[in-house]
């Protein structure tokens, strides 16, 4: 049943170097020359073949494996510190989600004189000037904003009633949300009653 | 640690987020105004998935010369980003906790060669 490869290369570990006697020869052919070939054309090996005793080492040594605290433990061991990656599978790269930016804001010009106007509002707040804007003004601008934003949320154009950038605190959305209810006769019980009923 | 391909620089907008996995490492490639920031995706609270959250400009006290509060403001320059389990926040610059520095998410460089970008993993 062996193949004609292993039976050569039975030989080649007995000591009988295969001879050569063509640069071209099918692994048969090969086997047929070594059996005719004289004995005395067979010359023994020149390299250093191991002693029966170091084969059967060698096989005991290979069937054990590596054992611990030996000079292969430890070179097994430097492998693996030097290139902790390539022992296990090549890691691959997996895109698990990808998460947009946020929309980019986009400008207008009476979005811009919106934002100078807000924006000279807080810097006299932070100076301590409460008169930056008479309260006809601020009822104009809460009375408009006030519309623009219902009419906004009615259309289905819902977004944050202020931004993450605001510095408002709770204790100002309840002064106004307060003022709010107040200006228009209602009470926070009915404020409540109209969400519940309209799923606001 | 090898340099392992995430993406294309150009395909990378300002503000977008990858997620991805190295082998068992869940990491969060983030792109903020113009530089690369990774971090390990486990918070450090409780496991959560840190860098999915919102991301938010850092609140700071304003102080007058007299050192009495102008009240709180968002940082016009500092950004961080809070696990959307419990509220966890980190800075996006380091991956430190904002509130206790000392704890901090696992940072991973991130190289962009040409328009290439690697994270050394």
């Amino acid at each position: 049943m062996s193949s004609p490869d292993r039976s050569s290369a039975k030989r080649t570990a007995a000591g009988a170097k295969p001879v050569k006697t063509a640069s071209v020869q099918t692994a048969s052919v090969k086997a047929t020359s070594i059996k005719a070939a004289p004995k005395a054309s067979r010359k023994p090996s020149m390299t250093n073949e191991p002693s029966p005793q170091e084969k059967a080492d060698f096989v005991k040594a290979m069937s054990k494996g590596i054992q611990p605290n030996t000079e292969a433990a430890r070179k097994v061991d430097a492998k693996k510190r030097a290139a902790p990656e390539k022992s296990g599978e090549a890691e691959t790269v997996k895109i698990l989600r990808k998460i947009p930016a946020p929309q980019a804001v986009v400008s207008t010009a009476e979005s811009d004189e919106a934002l100078r106007v807000a924006a000279m509002i807080e810097s006299a707040l932070a100076a301590g000037d409460l008169n930056c804007l008479q309260p006809h003004a601020q009822q104009a601008l809460i009375g408009a904003l006030c519309r623009l934003y219902a009419a906004n949320a009615e259309a289905g154009n819902r977004f944050p009633v202020v931004s993450g950038r605001t510095a408002v605190t709770a204790t100002d959305v309840m002064v106004m949300c307060g003022a709010l209810l107040k200006a228009v006769d209602l009470q926070v019980f009915e404020l409540g009653m109209w969400q519940s009923w309209s799923n606001n | 640690m090898a340099e392992q391909f995430v993406g294309k620089s150009s395909e990378f907008k300002d503000g977008e987020r990858q997620i991805i996995q190295i082998g068992k490492r869940e990491i969060g490639v983030f792109r903020h105004e113009g530089e690369f920031y990774a971090y390990s995706n486990i918070c450090l609270h409780q496991g959560g998935p840190a860098c999915e959250g919102l991301t938010i400009a850092n609140v700071e006290e304003r102080l007058r010369p007299d050192k009495t509060s102008m009240g709180l403001f968002f940082s016009d320059k500092d950004m961080n980003f809070v696990c959307p389990w419990h509220g966890y926040e980190y800075d996006m610059k380091t991956g430190e906790h904002i509130s206790d520095r000392s704890q901090k998410l696992r940072k991973y460089q991130v190289l962009t060669k040409g328009d290439d970008v690697y994270v050394v993993a």
